[in-house]
């Protein structure tokens, strides 16, 4: 007997993937899902992240990261919206984007962000265990801070910082270009760090 | 043959006392350091491989062997199922690298809470579902409470209780009640062939 335990249910089968070259995404990653998932150039994807596309396309822009344990694509959770979204993903087959994640997007540890036309607009950091809702509307450079939940269908203006407990305020600091600056510096460290294995994906 | 092997247990229990829960995911173990009697549960993650990439300058111009440690735990530590330690990043002379994550004694960390602290030190309990920013640094004695949400580079003194979104400080270990902090017993609890509680 070996000592390796194996699964006995068969692996699911490999969602189609358009993997950028230029891209990170470590061994332990989790894609699953069955309609395309697209990433572009110069993101990360951490070990352990999760990447599901059942309920239509995943679309990643550049330059994002996607931490540990976070979840692009998460089946909406009970609620009157999210079932008419649910069957509107199953009924749009490979058209809809069930999330687009825009540039230099950041999806902290933990965080889920729904399934169903959901937009993440450029430079936003979805804090640490946060939950953004289905066909939710995140703009431009907003901060939603550890454990924030923005409803399904809800829509963030641009500049936006949302707190844990539903307070908000507009970010007027205007230093989204340093942050994106930082960003790239920081991804530039993760991909000599997080060995990448894209193959096993394609 | 097989039957003489002793059973395979949840938990890996090694000759300095760390208990490491087979479902725990480490990443990057030759970076992380355990101090002995540290309970890690299923589950648990931490991220070994984000080493800091600058070193300090007075350790480069002595020459001496670089130290890769990313996580450094102390003894009788308590980490539970779901949490997830990870060393903070930050920008240090206009380049990005990680900064070292360091951990005393007798550190409780809740079951979902995620710790980017720059250091925690001794006698800490931190509560379930609790974020902690990343390059806080968080001295000896502190109670956080379950759901708080300590900001980045936020210090907190000793002996404080802190809680909120963003954590205030809402009070301070009474007299007497550093013993509270104590995990040797809790340690007792969680492995192989664990032990009750005593009370």
């Amino acid at each position: 007997m070996s000592s390796k335990r194996h699964s006995t249910a068969p692996s699911a089968p490999k969602p189609p993937v358009h993997l950028s070259s230029h891209l990170t995404i470590a061994d332990s990653a989790q894609l699953t899902g069955t309609h395309l998932i697209e990433i572009r150039g110069e993101s990360v994807v951490h070990p352990r992240a999760r990447l599901e596309s059942s309920a239509g396309r995943i679309a990643v822009g550049r330059r994002c990261v996607v931490h540990e344990r976070a979840t692009v694509g998460a089946a909406p959770s009970a609620g009157g919206v999210s079932g008419r979204v649910a069957a509107a993903g199953a009924d749009g087959g490979g058209g809809v984007v069930a999330v687009t994640l825009a540039e230099c997007v950041t999806v902290e540890v933990g965080a889920v962000i729904e399934a169903g036309e959901t937009v993440i607009g450029e430079g936003t950091v979805v804090g640490v265990g946060a939950r953004v809702g289905a066909r939710a509307v995140v703009g431009k450079h907003c901060t939603l801070t550890p454990y924030t939940e923005i409803a399904a269908g809800e829509v963030v203006p641009d500049f936006t910082v949302v707190y844990s407990n539903g307070l908000r305020r507009t970010d007027k600091r205007g230093v989204a270009e340093l942050k994106n600056k930082g960003l790239a510096r920081q991804i530039d460290v993760l991909k000599r760090m997080i060995p990448s294995n894209p193959a096993k994906f394609a | 043959m097989s039957s003489r092997r002793p059973p395979r247990g949840e938990y890996i229990e090694t000759d300095t006392g760390n208990k490491v829960a087979r479902k725990a995911t480490l990443v990057g173990t030759q970076n992380i350091m355990l101090g002995g009697k540290t309970v890690i549960q299923p589950e648990v993650m931490i991220r070994g491989d984000l080493i800091r990439t600058i070193q300090a300058s007075s350790q480069s111009a002595s020459g001496a062997a670089p130290n890769n440690t990313a996580v450094s735990i102390g003894r009788y530590c308590f980490l539970s199922r779901g949490c997830c330690l990870r060393p903070p990043g930050r920008l240090y002379n206009g380049a990005f690298t990680f900064m070292p994550l360091r951990m005393g004694d007798h550190v409780f960390v809740g079951p979902g809470s995620v710790v980017q602290a720059a250091s925690v030190g001794s006698h800490v309990h931190i509560g379930a579902k609790v974020s902690i920013g990343e390059l806080a640094i968080i001295k000896e004695y502190v109670r956080i409470l379950d759901g708080t949400v300590v900001p980045p580079n936020m210090v907190i003194p000793s002996f404080s209780i802190v809680a909120g979104q963003p954590a205030r400080l809402i009070g301070e270990v009474p007299e007497g009640g550093h013993e509270a902090f104590e995990l040797r017993d809790l340690y007792k609890t969680a492995g192989n062939n664990p032990q009750p509680m005593p009370i």
